[in-house]
């Protein structure tokens, strides 16, 4: 059973989006995402300052078998990126919602695009 | 189409196996994670269930020559309980399947093909068969294949098996063949019977502390060996010479193919190269590679080394080996090697 915390928003392509505490959102994908892709070898993320609508491919997430696009989950601009995945891609597998977060975004859009934690879990089943 | 099952396909179910169609079988191509199973090969020990690939039976008086005819290497030369790695190539000197001879006795023979070539290899064999006094049989649907692979392989079958296997040789025991072989690139074995027994042994290696191994880490522990992979690095238009692989050549017999090797031989070709990724990223299989901004080939394999943690990849390039080629991955080109393999 993968987790899927209260407080983050979802899409149906397994992004997450971190709570908007006024500095950005992170970004990354859901427990369920990294257990179906296993083993993250490679991590490609977008450049600093990049914007993005929502549903646009801004990063890759690849395993030894598969490449797998990430999408924009709300549209806005990246503030920063998460550069420990260059080292370690694995922590996106060991900890999806914590030190395996992507990106940091600024959004130019609000929430209401985003499914909520039950929502999310419904659309696995 | 429904998908073939291996006699074994129930357990690698209640594993918790994720289960692929590969070649027409429905199997596991990972049980946990491909990196963790491809390092318990390199580091311990890994059982595979290979029971999708081919069993064929070659007997007679003319059983070895026939084999010399149809293969690249010479069959009377091997002596009892050798195994040997050889291609079969058509008229034209391309490889139809890389299989393994193994010598039971100079007139007593076994083959096995991959699995998605059983049925080619099958009519080949008896296409070609008409001037020897050879019985040949297809007992591919009877038999399971179990590879032990990993440096604490020998340790397991001696504890099983209790019999002393050397690398490249095969012993006999009750219904069962046990062949010092396997496409690891470690030591280790594969079990072949009949497939009432094959429940029995999966279980005892797996209590005895064998890891189960999907068809995902096969793939990348093959390609850190540079072994080829049919369907992918040779499809039925590329010869022995150019995949690299002349040493499983023997020039002073006659077979189906030298003449076209021998013409081949005298002049260039592309041969099936290592390229060693420079750069962060993964190889695919597919993706273009280029020259001084010119695009000169395309990777046959590719994945990520899970040992050297580098991209690696298999192409057939007219490019000595240290060249610097570029690989394209989305749009960017990435700097890559041309290397010998293997690469580890």
């Amino acid at each position: 059973m993968s987790e899927i915390p209260d407080n983050l928003g979802y899409t149906k392509d397994h992004e997450w989006v971190g709570p908007d505490k006024g500095d950005g959102v992170k970004v990354g994908i859901t427990d369920y995402a990294q257990d179906s892709l296993s083993d993250v070898v490679f991590v490609e993320l977008p450049n600093v300052g990049d914007e993005y609508q929502r549903g646009e491919v801004m990063a890759v997430a690849e395993s030894v078998k598969a490449a797998s696009d990430i999408y924009a989950p709300i549209s806005g601009k990246i503030l920063a990126i998460n550069e420990k995945l260059e080292e370690s891609p694995e922590l996106v597998n060991e900890s999806p919602y914590g030190s395996g977060w992507m990106v940091l975004m600024k959004p130019s859009e609000d929430r209401s695009a985003l499914l909520d934690s039950d929502s999310y879990k419904n659309s696995l089943d | 189409m429904s998908l073939a099952q291996t006699c074994l396909h129930d357990n690698h179910v209640r594993l918790g196996a994720k289960m692929v169609d590969f070649a027409g079988w429905h199997m596991p191509i990972q049980y946990t994670s491909i990196v963790s199973e491809h390092n318990a090969v390199r580091e311990r020990v890994g059982i595979f269930d290979v029971s999708h690939m081919g069993q064929i039976f070659v007997s007679g008086k003319d059983a070895s020559s026939f084999l010399s005819y149809v293969t690249t290497w010479d069959v009377n030369k091997l002596s009892d309980g050798d195994c040997r790695y050889c291609h079969i190539l058509n008229n034209d000197g391309h490889i139809i399947d890389d299989t393994i001879v193994y010598t039971f006795s100079n007139q007593d023979y076994m083959l096995v093909p991959n699995a998605s070539m059983i049925s080619k290899v099958f009519d080949w064999l008896n296409l070609n068969s008409s001037k020897f006094e050879v019985d040949i049989y297809n007992k591919s649907e009877e038999f399971f294949c179990l590879a032990v692979q990993g440096p604490e392989s020998l340790r397991l079958l001696r504890q099983y098996f209790n019999l002393p296997i050397a690398p490249f040789k095969l012993t006999k025991s009750d219904d069962l063949i046990i062949s010092g072989t396997g496409y690891t690139g470690e030591k280790g074995y594969e079990i072949m019977g009949p497939i009432s027994e094959s429940q029995k042994i999966w279980e005892s290696f797996l209590e005895m502390g064998a890891i189960p191994i999907g068809l995902g880490a096969r793939d990348t522990l093959r390609l850190e060996k540079g072994y080829l992979l049919s369907g992918t690095d040779f499809n039925g238009s590329q010869t022995t010479l150019e995949s690299g692989y002349s040493w499983v050549i023997d020039w002073n017999h006659d077979f189906i193919g030298k003449e076209r090797l021998l013409v081949q031989k005298k002049g260039e070709y592309e041969c099936l190269s290592g390229i060693l990724l420079e750069e962060r990223g993964v190889l695919r299989p597919g993706l273009e590679v280029y020259f001084e901004g010119e695009k000169i080939s395309e990777l046959t394999s590719g994945s990520l080394s899970p040992i050297l943690k580098r991209g690696i990849g298999l192409s057939y390039l007219d490019m000595p080996i240290g060249s610097t080629v570029n690989v394209s991955i989305r749009n960017k080109q990435l700097k890559g090697r041309v290397i010998q393999t293997p690469f580890l």
